[in-house]
């Protein structure tokens, strides 16, 4: 009997064993093979109810603890506080934040950095993408961008700041001697009013995330077989990644793009280094208000926060509202079948831009080891007057507990994350109809609502809900506040790969080692591996960053090193500041690295288990 | 015959209750025996929490206590823990044993009934503070102490210029001003409510008002825009002057020594008269920085140690501050090599084995000499804080 195509493809994977991961086909193999062998590693209802523990406790525990959170921020908003004897509800707070005089400003800078943030990334992301993939500049920056992931946004900042600064390295470097100034020149950046500078720094830093999250999304098409079809057509290569590949990516990235805009609306530690400060951003103003010593000030600051809050929704929303408005009004320019582009010609703009921003990257590390290294270093000169390895040789002694702390926690929270992440998944797979599979999913984007809202605006009723718990200022807190952030990360990068693993393999599988869950451990995981280790280094330096939580949740009890930087980073002493930063950077570093050779190692005699 | 009589009761009951106060101390020093202390205190400088973690080891070594330092960037962060835990009903096992506080935050938390004591007057060390000569260890922002807080170090408001750029420091607000002319963006302060700017703010409020008296008084009994009236036509003239145009301003003091040493600016400022001297010695500054105050005399005020209501280790707090309040500890902590920061206690009560430790200490090139300090200003009442904060951010922040 003659095979059909279908049955040859599957027998070929069958025989081979083929990681089949690219071509979009697993609804086609679902529809392919309804039988109960293949769900997942579930063969029986019993594993069945056993997986829908994960969702279950992830649910739960993500609606209660936001939901407090929210709660908590929204009661005081309202003028309720009871430990200030403030037991009556009122708007008061309201009408007081409306009528600061530094609320005008601070929404208008809020709004500029973050929307100009999301939109300066999203673009440049996309036309970077068109312009430059496949390129050799392309190739250098897909190596770099697990590093350039791996830089905190502080020390991001605090390196920008020193190089872009009047009295910084970039003036240093041409003055006396090019241009004769041996005074600083006076303009008006960083923190400039406006937020540009702010702006400008985000889009560095959030670009390389929608690079990212693109080059995942990719993942999951068939690019060589577009591009193939598209250059048939007579579309040059940066018109076929425009017009057929980018909307293709786009639902892929949206939910990384609507955690951008979030992100860039609610930014505290970057908007206090580069932001503008009479008056700051709103959510520096806002935990200026937490922290005021008027004790009164934090109603106003609690309806700070909801404002914040309220901003960064209806944003989300205007961002929906723009993308159909955007499919509206361009769907004709994708079908219009011109051939001629003015993407082609800009190619050389689009690999400067592409070679600026590594550029920036790598000289904003260099100054921070610099720093690191330096006694004494005054203006105009480019390098230090006096060297010293003294900041170093101190942080040995004074660093190792913080170290131990914030890697326990960032194993600890990452650990659990990723469990919980692939039991959901998992249950996700035993689900067979598509209307229980997409009811599933709505139900558990409520995990991404740590990506989308504030973190002012929630993290105070968190404290609040577990210091009731008498779980503040315990391990558990802690590891239990950095997966709040934690989990949402691993589900966004591991969930549309783990999705996307043909699901004929686990039945084969199964057949032959007997069991479902055999064939998870031996032939699933194994084949994840590598996706896996990279959600496990998002993970980690996700934990690794969290400033907020570790301080309120572990009420001071819990020292990490982004604890330690913070604090020194308050001070004047960039040299420690420096050393520190740069520890800070070395766990995320060192777990992506990781991320990228254990695979190798593992997989030295199976060469495509590699890639 | 009876004189004699209630002398000797007098004397009585004075030796019972110095009796009693040391069969208290001695019970306190037991209780703390293995205690853990969660020390809050601002993490951002090196020097100091360096002084901190050699304070620890000393407690751990004399009175086997354990004291962590919680580094924070703003001791808001602690107020708000300690309301949290108000709020959810925690009367004891707080995780807050003693925080460096002082002025507003004090207020604030004596307020709201977020402060263990009066305690201070149990502290065998507190009799050597010198609260005759230094009025605001017993007024926090004229705010009474109570005995709420205990004395840890003195502040006072000084400048700090770069001889390379400047020949003579200003030696008042007007000064200021005439060099901010002549060196247009090379002055600055920072933004108030930072207490760094509200201070400078307050500086120039004393140097500049026909009516000083008022100060003294709650903002709601004086006429408000006409004490203030000088002051903002002072700093619409500085303002567009200053670094930045006045568009852009620094947090506090830190940032400022960073801009000092780039040499965007000229002049900084600090709440502690050894800062530059230290700065110099640990390299954050060129040895070109010189410390100035201005002739009028300067505000100054006094840091303090205080426990929370619900602390978990009331016993170890207590004598950890009392030994931050000790001779030795305060000597090494005014040594402009170690911190640089001012005694509180008054240095002819102490043995002269311990007056020996102070007097060797040598006063830097970079500092002034004390009897350039001796003229301090009083903090205005505790009430224009606020009054001065809201107007500057209406005229300067929008």
């Amino acid at each position: 009997m003659p095979l059909t195509r279908k049955q040859h493809e599957r027998l070929a994977n069958v025989v081979t064993f083929t990681p089949h991961m690219r071509p979009g086909n697993p609804p086609k193999a679902r529809a392919d093979l309804p039988d109960q062998a293949d769900q997942g590693i579930s063969s029986g209802t019993g594993m069945g109810t056993f997986l829908l523990l994960f969702p279950g406790s992830v649910f739960f525990t993500f609606l209660v603890t936001v939901g407090a959170g929210l709660w908590g921020t929204w009661l005081p908003s309202l003028g309720y506080l009871p430990a200030m004897g403030k037991t009556t509800l009122t708007l008061h707070p309201w009408t007081e934040l409306f009528n600061h005089p530094a609320i005008g400003g601070a929404v208008r800078s809020t709004l500029v950095s973050g929307w100009g943030t999301a939109l300066g990334a999203f673009l440049l992301s996309g036309l970077l993408f068109a312009m430059n993939y496949g390129s050799r500049t392309w190739g250098v920056m897909e190596k770099m961008l697990a590093p350039i992931l791996s830089v905190p946004h502080a020390a991001f900042a605090i390196g920008l700041s020193f190089l872009i600064s009047p009295g910084g390295w970039l003036v240093r470097m041409v003055s006396p001697g090019l241009t004769g100034v041996d005074l600083p020149p006076a303009w008006v950046i960083p923190k400039d009013p406006q937020g540009l500078s702010l702006m400008i720094a985000l889009v560095l830093k959030e670009t390389p995330f929608m690079i990212l999250v693109m080059a995942g999304a990719l993942q999951q098409i068939d690019y060589n077989a577009t591009m193939a079809v598209g250059r048939s057509l007579g579309y040059r290569p940066a018109q076929v990644r425009l017009k057929i590949l980018l909307p293709q990516l786009f639902p892929h990235m949206r939910l990384s793009l609507y955690a951008v805009i979030a992100y860039s609306l609610s930014v505290v530690d970057m908007s206090m280094i580069l932001g503008p400060t009479t008056p700051p951003t709103l959510p520096v103003l806002v935990v200026q208000w937490f922290n005021d010593p008027m004790l009164e000030t934090r109603l106003m600051g609690a309806a700070g926060a909801t404002l914040l809050l309220g901003m960064v929704l209806g944003s989300l929303l205007l961002a929906y509202i723009l993308e159909k408005a955007i499919i509206r009004c361009f769907e004709w320019r994708v079908a219009n079948g011109r051939r001629e582009t003015l993407l082609s010609p800009m190619t050389p703009v689009g690999r400067t831009l592409l070679m600026g921003g590594m550029t920036v990257f790598t000289l904003t590390m260099v100054i921070l080891v610099i720093w690191s290294f330096t006694w004494q270093w005054p203006f105009p000169e480019v390098l230090p007057a006096q060297w010293s390895f003294r900041f170093w040789e101190k942080s040995i002694h004074d660093l190792g507990s913080p170290m131990g702390t914030t890697l326990i926690t960032g194993l600890a929270a990452t650990m659990a994350g990723l469990v919980l992440t692939i039991g959901c998944l998992e249950y996700e797979a035993t689900l067979s109809k598509t209307i229980a599979i997409n009811r599933y999913k709505k139900c558990m984007s409520i995990i991404y609502l740590p990506l989308l809202l504030p973190q002012v605006a929630f993290i105070f009723g968190v404290q609040m809900l577990l210091t009731w718990f008498h779980l503040d200022a315990s391990a558990t807190g802690l590891i239990w506040s950095h997966l709040i952030f934690v989990l949402p990360y691993i589900f966004l990068t591991l969930g549309s790969v783990y999705r996307s693993f043909d699901r004929r393999i686990m039945t084969t599988a199964t057949l032959l080692c007997g069991s479902p869950m055999k064939a998870f451990l031996k032939v699933k995981l194994p084949m994840l591996l590598r996706p896996i280790l990279f959600s496990f280094a998002v993970g980690i330096s996700v934990s690794v960053a969290q400033y907020i939580p570790t301080l309120f949740i572990g009420a001071g009890r819990f020292s990490t090193i982004t604890t330690e930087v913070v604090a020194l980073a308050s001070g004047s002493d960039r040299r420690v500041a420096a050393v520190y930063a740069l520890y800070q950077q070395l766990i995320p570093m060192g777990v992506y690295l990781l991320a990228i050779f254990v695979p190798k190692l593992m997989f030295i005699n199976r060469k495509r288990m590699q890639r | 015959m009876k004189h004699l009589l209630s002398m000797m009761a007098a004397l009585l009951i004075l030796f019972y209750a110095a009796l009693s106060c040391a069969q208290d101390w001695d019970d306190i020093l037991k209780q703390a025996q293995g205690q853990t202390v969660y020390f809050n205190a601002w993490g951002g400088s090196q020097a100091i929490n360096d002084y901190i973690s050699w304070a620890a080891k000393e407690a751990k070594k004399e009175f086997g206590i354990k004291v962590v330092h919680v580094k924070v960037t703003d001791l808001g962060e602690v107020v708000s823990r300690v309301l949290v835990e108000k709020s959810t009903g925690r009367k004891d096992k707080g995780s807050v044993d003693l925080m460096w506080i002082n002025g507003e935050n004090f207020k604030a938390m004596k307020k709201n009934h977020l402060l263990y004591g009066p305690f201070t007057q149990k502290l065998p060390n507190y009799p050597l503070v010198d609260t005759e000569n230094k009025p605001t260890t017993l007024f926090d922002f004229t705010v009474p102490v109570d005995n709420m807080e205990a004395p840890w170090g003195m502040a006072l408001l000084v400048f700090q210029y770069d001889t390379r750029r400047i020949n003579m420091p200003p030696g008042s607000m007007e000064e200021l001003l005439a060099l901010a002319q002549k060196h247009p963006g090379r002055v600055t302060y920072p933004a108030p409510p930072s207490f760094y700017g509200t201070t400078f703010i307050k500086q120039a409020l004393l140097e500049l008002t026909d009516t000083p008296d008022a100060l003294n008084m709650p903002v709601s009994k004086a006429d408000f825009a006409r004490v203030t009236a000088p002051l903002w036509r002072f700093l619409d003239r500085l303002n567009p002057l200053m670094w930045r145009k006045g568009k852009v301003f620094t947090k506090g003091a830190p940032a400022m020594k960073q801009l000092l040493n780039d040499s965007e600016i000229f002049i900084s400022l600090s709440f502690n008269p050894n800062d530059a001297a230290n700065a110099i010695a640990n390299g954050e500054l060129p040895g070109s920085i010189r410390t100035y105050v201005h002739r009028s005399g300067t505000i100054g005020n006094t840091h303090f140690l205080g426990i929370p209501y619900n602390a978990s280790a009331v016993e170890g707090a207590m004598v950890f501050a009392d030994f931050l309040l000790s001779p030795r500890a305060q000597a090494r902590k005014s040594d402009p090599e170690i911190w640089g920061d001012p005694t509180v206690l008054n240095l002819s009560r102490l043995t002269p084995g311990d007056r020996a430790l102070f007097e060797k200490i040598a006063i830097p090139t970079a500092s002034l000499p004390p009897a350039a300090l001796s003229k301090v200003l009083p903090e205005p009442h505790a009430s224009w804080v606020e009054a001065l904060e809201k107007a500057w951010q209406i005229r300067y922040s929008k």
